[in-house]
């Protein structure tokens, strides 16, 4: 369906999904297949793609004994992922020597009402054994998956996620614009818009600060800035090297504040009501939020997902044709080439702000793609199992120098 | 953040700013007239002293060495020589205004250290 | 080997070497892989597909390529670089994004072995970049397949052993460490190389360096790549029960043999005989990864554990002295190392390079990860 034949119905805000014991709505109804280490991540891929229609793996590169600091923030991304509306029924696989147990990860879970099951390669007897039994408790959690049904719900209970990659001029001028038009809609029908990618608002925080709705969640926020730039000077690296990057830099960007200016555009111009921290609890009806993250794309977008985002809108000015496991990903671009030249990679051509078109008109249709996507519309990426995962990990120096994150 | 486009060629973010973003990929000589925009540079027409690519900056008024950059009506960057009306204006030009982390600490490298070697990359191999 | 050493072996019926692929200016393979090597995160899906869709070639996907800067990228460059040049890879297809910091065309630029190129954003999209990247890895299968039908003689002096112990439990001490170290004992006296991965034990002994090493341009190069990890978070139990130990015990693994070379993690061995190390410090995922890149043709991995991954590039070999492991996860490991002799090791690892498959190889899941050396920005 292309953007002019969309009924913008300012006024409609509905959607209908998959309504979970613990209340939340999923946009989509996904078996996960959860590796507890990366020694069962292959494992978990496997299974994935021998089984039947959405069942999604979340395979990554955690350690199995992973050090005590970081190991707080993988246990809640990986319990996250299983929490997350849009999983009908959650398989943690482990090797079952994992420091990170997965009978609690699953215990976890399950209080969200949902089925869970655990399965442990050395206690079935290797990979093949593995494979086997791992096959039947997809099955039965696929079998009872397919009994979910679509109901009635409403923006007021989606958490959506805002992301930009593979950046250029374009992005704050036109896609990131018309994403945060989308977000002050979104609040204002009572949802939750989130953005992460703390490096990038270096430069603009001010602008955030401003919007913070107590001094708690600024300093909550300029604290989050300051130690992801404090990162990077543990590597002795000026943050600047990395920020704009070579393809943005490419595309116009200059400095790091031209960018990160650009890039809070998308955020919208509500409030900013909270800072949480990087795969926690996002909560319902929290207006606009912020997630702390670095700027890596894939791990931004994990976190914001195993926080609870049950749809992701991605603004791309070079063409990031990334998508994720379990939540399903718009791509926005403002820039004509990159939608032209990568039609089937992108949903929403937002340089028709460009050309003339106002940020407001493209900032609607966007919203109610949202709601059709949450409805059901498959996206770029789904078409194209573009599914991405990555748990941000943090690195034994930032440990020992700055201690635990949350 | 609205814009206001002129002729269909730039776009200038706010009123207050010191520079415009090309639409389009623009050529030595291409002018644009700024009148009747209301802009805070004034109401001349710039000549672009260079090709501008698409998305990348040119000044709207001569830019001395060390004075700030304006885009969205915010500080984008300082100048790090003169820039005159009409020159595209990118990292060649332009640096931070950010404080480095590792500035207090060690007295590590300035702005244009090995360390950035980003810029660096982007001309190896770039297409 | 000696005559006399060749007919006694003979004798018993030991392999005295193996059929392996001859390669132009690189050690010879011992298998014939084409390799679809994503640059970036985000081409890694695109890289997978190519890979499904052209049944001899294999597939290194990885979480990096994506915001990194200085040391971090360079590792990360260096290692696809080294990877891809390994002597069992017979062509390369790389595939990146295009907005990356990795660009993909100057990485397929500075590879001397058969390499095609292709990334998303240059082809119109990821269904083009597939197509493309089917088309050139079905073109280098065709090559490698017709190079590979005549296999050369080769022996254990031809062989760099890749060597990775997960951990340092009670049954890895008592019957890994010197099962391997009789392994490395027989390579090292035919005349072949180790890289031993992993720097984790070593790290509490800087001051030892001097006697570990064969020279004091090695021990230098030992002693600051201990230093670099030293003040790193808590210790990971593989260090801390190496500080408990002796030294010279932790070097029981390469039977003692002094080492001749420090590499940099993703770095290439040019060592012409004898053991070095890489400076890796992840786990076996990422460590397998290094001594691929140094140019191991096969890897030995001892775990308590179990971890039963192999590699998409190098067979390997698991060995193990936990008796539940050895029971739970009978078909995934190779060696069972408190009954096996090192005639019974050397036959594996000659066995190994001659085609015949790894347990791993059986159930065909691999992993592949790299080392980080600076957080995601």
């Amino acid at each position: 369906m292309t953007d002019s034949e969309v009924q913008i119905d300012p006024d409609d805000h509905t959607f209908r999904g998959y309504r979970r014991a613990d209340g939340r709505v999923g946009v989509r109804n996904v078996v996960a297949v959860v590796p507890v280490s990366v020694t069962a991540s292959a494992v978990a891929e496997r299974l994935a793609d021998d089984a039947a229609e959405w069942v999604r793996a979340t395979p990554h590169q955690m350690p199995l004994d992973p050090p005590e600091g970081a190991r707080d923030q993988i246990e809640t991304v990986l319990e996250g992922i299983g929490a997350n509306p849009n999983v009908a029924g959650a398989l943690y696989v482990s090797l079952g020597t994992e420091r990170i147990e997965a009978d609690a990860l699953a215990d976890g879970v399950a209080e969200t009402g949902k089925p869970v099951e655990t399965l442990t390669i050395r206690e079935e007897g290797g990979t093949a054994a593995a494979l086997d039994a791992g096959a039947d408790a997809v099955d039965r959690l696929a079998d009872e998956a397919r009994e979910a049904r679509r109901e009635d719900a409403d923006a007021s209970e989606l958490v959506v996620a805002m992301e930009c990659g593979g950046s250029d001029a374009t992005s704050g001028i036109a896609a990131n614009p018309a994403v945060g038009n989308a977000c002050d809609r979104l609040v204002e029908a009572g949802g939750t818009g989130v953005i992460s990618e703390t490096p990038e608002f270096i430069g603009a925080e001010h602008i955030l600060a401003d919007r913070c709705t107590t001094e708690e969640v600024r300093e909550r926020l300029l604290d989050a800035v300051d130690r992801r730039e404090r990162m990077a000077g543990l590597m002795g690296v000026d943050f600047r090297g990395a920020q704009p990057s070579p393809g943005n830099q490419k595309g116009g960007l200059t400095t790091i504040e031209e960018k990160s200016l650009g890039a809070i555009a998308k955020g919208g111009t509500t409030p900013l009501q909270g800072v949480i921290s990087y795969g926690h609890r996002l909560p319902l009806g929290g207006g606009f939020v912020v997630m702390d993250s670095p700027g890596y794309d894939v791990e931004s977008v994990s976190g914001k997902v195993a926080g609870g985002a049950q749809v992701v809108v991605f603004t791309t000015g070079r063409g990031s044709t990334t998508g994720n496991p379990i939540a399903p990903v718009i791509k926005v671009t403002g820039n004509p080439n990159t939608y032209q030249r990568m039609t089937d990679n992108m949903d929403v051509d937002a340089s028709r702000v460009l050309s003339g078109e106002s940020v407001d008109a493209v900032g609607a249709d966007l919203y109610r793609r949202i709601l059709s996507v949450a409805g059901g519309e498959l996206t770029a990426a789904e078409r194209h199992r573009m599914e991405e995962f990555a748990i941000n990990d943090i690195p034994p120096k930032e440990l020992a120098a700055l201690g635990d994150p949350t | 953040m609205k814009g206001i486009t002129i002729d269909d060629a730039a776009i200038v973010m706010a009123e207050a700013d010191t520079v415009a973003t090309a639409l389009d990929d623009l050529e030595t000589g291409r002018e644009f007239d700024l009148a009747g925009y209301g802009f805070a540079v004034g109401e001349h027409t710039v000549t672009l002293t260079e090709q501008v690519e698409f998305g990348h900056k040119f000044a709207l008024e001569p830019i001395a060495e060390g004075e700030l950059i304006r885009k969205y009506d915010e500080v984008v960057g300082e100048a790090t020589r003169d820039i005159a009306a009409g020159e595209w204006v990118h990292t060649h030009n332009v640096e931070s205004t950010r404080a480095r982390p590792g500035d207090e600490s060690d007295g590590s490298d300035d702005g244009e250290s090995a360390e950035t070697d980003a810029p660096a990359a982007a001309t190896e191999g770039e297409r | 080997m000696t005559p006399e050493l060749e007919s006694a072996d003979a004798e018993r019926g030991i392999a005295q070497g193996f059929e392996g692929y001859a390669r132009e200016s690189r050690g010879p393979g011992v298998r014939n892989t084409v390799v679809v090597l994503p640059s970036v995160i985000c081409s890694g899906v695109v890289a997978e597909s190519i890979a499904d869709a052209v049944p001899e070639a294999t597939v290194t996907p990885h979480d990096h390529g994506c915001g990194q800067i200085g040391a971090d990228k360079d590792q990360t460059r260096r290692t696809l670089l080294n990877v891809s040049e390994n002597p069992n890879v017979a062509g390369v297809v790389v595939v990146g994004l295009g907005c990356e910091t990795l660009d993909s065309e100057a990485l397929a630029a500075d590879l001397s072995l058969p390499v095609r190129q292709t990334a998303i954003q240059t082809a119109g999209g990821t269904d083009e970049a597939i197509e493309e990247g089917i088309a050139a890895a079905e073109e280098l299968v065709a090559d490698a397949r017709e190079q590979g039908s005549h296999r050369e003689q080769f022996d254990l002096s031809d062989l760099t052993l890749g060597v990775t112990v997960s951990d340092l439990a009670d049954s890895t001490v008592e019957s890994v460490t010197p099962a391997v170290g009789a392994l490395i004992r027989r390579v090292v006296d035919a005349g072949g190389r180790v890289v031993v991965g992993g720097l984790g034990p070593l790290v509490p002994h800087a001051d030892s360096a001097d006697d570990l090493t064969a020279d004091a341009e090695t021990a230098d190069a030992l002693r600051d790549a201990l230093e670099r990890h030293r003040d790193e978070a808590p210790p990971t139990p593989l260090r801390r029960s190496a500080g408990d130990r002796d030294p010279t015990d932790v070097s029981l693994l390469w039977d003692r043999e002094p080492l001749v070379d420090v590499l940099a993690y993703g770095e290439k061995a040019d060592h012409d005989a004898g053991v070095a190390v890489v400076e890796s410090m992840g786990g076996f995922e990422e460590t397998s990864t290094a001594l691929t890149a140094a140019g191991a043709q096969v890897v030995v991995h001892g775990t308590a554990d179990g971890i039963p991954t192999g590699h998409p590039v190098v067979p390997v070999l698991k060995v193990t002295g936990d008796p539940d492991t050895a029971a739970a996860l009978a078909d995934d490991i190779d060696v069972d190392a408190p009954s096996a002799s090192p005639d019974e090791l050397v036959e594996g690892v000659l066995a190994t390079a001659d085609g015949q498959e790894t347990a791993a190889e059986g159930h065909g899941l691999t992993s592949f990860a790299i080392s980080r050396a600076g957080p995601s920005l």
